[in-house]
């Protein structure tokens, strides 16, 4: 054990060192994370509240304000104004002024006191497919009620035939918060840890200091664990500050045992800093360990979940995700911290992750040549 | 010194690609003396330390510290030697305290162990004063004091010193030169890259490095000796007079003399045994060069050099 980490506590007293006095590496580790923390928290919101809407009402009946309120009421859209003609309408829309356009024909009145179908007409900015769903959904929800609404009336009956009573679990409110933040932290941990591990055995080789190492007694794991250990202790107490953002400034309730919670976390960081060492061993310069890392964070947003479900992907960039620590990070937080699981629920993520960590670990001690050429 | 033998190298080769660094060289070293290794940049002095420190395989040929295989042992090495590299690679951001500390724990050295070899180190090198100092803010002349005492803290037997008095002020390269000296004669093997010549005359060894080809390699005393150095029916005489250079001008084509080489206010000229030192003071009276003092010497290392080089160069 002792002669396996040989020159461990040396390395791990020199990092400490150096990473605590170069207030520079400190300051871009937690800064950015920060701010992209909160960044992409506001940015990535799906609840689309307020669409601006403008209205043509043809008809100015108090039947047809009816229509207008019943969508306003549902908080989805917000009148922004009025116009007087279609093309006027459709204007709107091309100018970004209103994603939705309601149209009210002059006989919409007339035909629904006749008994005969009263058209509304709904125009849907279609270029944001997302939000172009929510207000289509919205549209014909509105609508559909209040023709249900009145045929109750006619038919004399006062109930509705079939109600449903849906119940939202885990996120009642569907914040979009509780969705993305959990993520987030996923994504915006492995862009300040990978980079740092990355750049620490590079930095030593463009130094000179490598050479140093590699003439003393020190052992490859020494080597490895003593740059990594700090790099943990820094990464777990971004890890705490994340969270704290998460459950203060987001406010997403974390039903879960913190215990669960760090401890994956801690697993997590252990495998982007092993993922990190590896790309140092590899990168001939800082610029080429700062391009790998960066390189390796795309997969994670776009694969591992964080924003696009996986379920839904084809099979190749289903199989990427599955590769990705990301991934797991990401299902590991959505249970613990939505769903309240335990680790024992979660097992299998929690040792995909840990194997991924010590696979990746041992990668880089055995392939690091301990020759400078 | 004794006759234990530290360093022992034989056909050693190291090709990179198509090139190669280092072509067959062999040499021992025993215990206890100061090898001085000289040559041009780039003739491959650095690749042989690598390879003797165990930084590079070699591509042919054994290389033996202490009588351990630098390919096969490396392990009962690593405690043996000390290396102090080129650029005194230091950690600039610890101070001159953590940098001692933290080499003294990369060998193992721990608690009282630790900290007696740090304040013999320190009194040693007398760098007490910049303890507390990062290293990045050393003078040159303190950076290569600390690098060396970072180097000798697991005392090892054999230390080898690639460049250390580049870019360093006299003073200190004369006090780097004193320590030397004192650890040669406790018993430590010192193995020193150079390009000052006159540190090379202070080793108890040299050897001479050209286009990857070891040229020469012994005693300084032994190398002034060889023929090649001394050409039968030659003699060298210092010649020193005012106006060094006109003097030089004249003597160049003065029939005789086969070499004149400066060295500031006089010049060392390689001359026929028989042309009597009369003639050189009467083609110097004919330029105007009246006060001549005129002294029998023996070679330098530099001209064992050069013309061993010149040797090599014209036996291609």
């Amino acid at each position: 054990m002792n002669k396996i980490f040989r020159g461990f506590t040396a390395i791990l007293y020199k990092e400490f060192i150096v990473v605590l006095r170069d207030p520079m590496t400190l300051f871009f580790m937690f800064f950015p994370p920060l701010i992209e923390m909160i960044a992409f928290g506001y940015a990535l919101d799906n609840d689309v509240k307020h669409m601006p809407m403008v209205i043509l009402n043809e008809d100015r009946t108090t039947e047809s304000r009816q229509v207008i309120d019943n969508f306003v009421n549902t908080q989805t859209f917000r009148v922004v104004g009025e116009v007087q003609s279609v093309t006027e309408m459709a204007a709107a829309i091309r100018k970004g002024k209103a994603y939705v356009g309601l149209q009210i024909p002059p006989d919409f009145t007339r035909n629904l006191r006749a008994g005969r179908t009263a058209r509304v007409q709904v125009l849907i900015d279609g270029s944001n497919s997302t939000t172009a769903l929510q207000a289509l959904n919205t549209a014909l929800g509105v609508t559909l009620r209040q023709a249900v609404v009145t045929l109750l009336a006619e038919s004399g009956r006062s109930d509705i035939p079939i109600e449903v009573r849906p119940q939202v679990l885990y996120n009642p409110a569907m914040r979009s918060p509780n969705f993305f933040v959990p993520g987030v932290i996923g994504v915006v941990l492995q862009i300040a840890t990978t980079f740092a591990t990355a750049m620490s055995i590079v930095r030593e080789r463009e130094r000179g200091t490598l050479e140093q190492l590699l003439v003393s007694p020190l052992s490859r794991w020494g080597l490895m664990l003593g740059k990594l250990t700090p790099y943990l202790c820094i990464g777990m107490a971004m890890a705490v500050g994340l969270f704290a953002i998460m459950h203060w400034l987001f406010a997403v309730p974390i039903a879960g045992s913190l215990v669960a919670l760090f401890i994956s976390t801690l697993v997590y960081v252990f495998a982007l800093l092993s993922l990190g060492l590896l790309i140092s061993t590899r990168a001939k310069n800082q610029m080429q360990a700062l391009q790998m890392s960066m390189t390796l964070i795309m997969p994670s947003v776009f694969f591992s979940g964080f924003i696009f479900p996986r379920e839904t992907m084809p099979w190749i960039f289903y199989s990427i995700g599955s590769c990705l620590p990301t991934t797991y990070f990401i299902e590991l937080m959505r249970a613990i911290i939505l769903r309240g699981a335990s680790l024992m629920e979660f097992w299998q993520h929690l040792v995909v992750l840990s194997a991924m960590g010590l696979g990746l670990f041992a990668i880089c001690a055995l392939r690091f040549k301990q020759k400078i050429a | 010194m004794s006759d234990e033998i530290m360093i022992e190298c034989e056909g050693l080769t190291k090709r990179f690609g198509t090139f190669t660094a280092v072509d067959h060289v062999s040499f021992k070293v025993s215990k206890g003396s100061i090898f001085g290794f000289l040559g041009p940049n780039g003739s491959g002095k650095s690749t042989v330390i690598r390879m003797l420190c165990g930084l590079l395989e070699p591509t042919e040929g054994t290389a033996r510290i202490a009588g351990f295989d630098v390919t096969q042992q490396i392990d009962q090495i690593k405690n043996l030697i000390g290396y102090m590299s080129q650029q005194f690679s230091l950690y600039d951001e610890l101070t001159v305290y953590e940098n001692l500390m933290f080499y003294g724990r990369l060998y193992g050295l721990r608690g009282g162990e630790l900290s007696r070899r740090r304040d013999e180190l320190v009194a040693l090198t007398h760098i007490e004063p910049y303890m507390s100092r990062r290293a990045g803010l050393l003078s040159g002349g303190w950076r290569q004091r600390l690098a060396m005492a970072c180097s000798l803290m697991h005392k090892p037997s054999v230390l080898f010193l690639d460049e250390p008095t580049a870019g360093i002020d006299p003073v200190a390269r004369r006090e780097l030169w004193d320590l030397l000296f004192e650890f040669s004669s406790k018993g430590m093997t010192l193995f020193v890259t150079t390009h000052y010549m006159d540190e090379a005359e202070r080793c108890t060894h040299v050897g001479y490095i050209h286009m990857s080809k070891l040229i020469v390699c012994g005693l300084p005393d032994e190398l002034k000796r060889l023929p090649e150095v001394n050409p039968p029916g030659t003699k060298r005489r210092d010649v020193t007079c005012e106006h060094v250079t006109m003097a030089m001008q004249v003597l160049r084509h003065m029939p005789g003399v086969k070499s004149t080489t400066v060295f500031g206010q006089s010049m060392h000229l390689l001359v026929d045994e028989n042309l009597p030192e009369e003639r050189i003071r009467e083609e110097l009276a004919k330029a105007g060069i009246k006060q001549v003092d005129i002294r029998p010497i023996g070679p330098s290392l530099e001209d064992v050099f050069v013309a061993l080089t010149a040797k090599m160069e014209k036996a291609k």
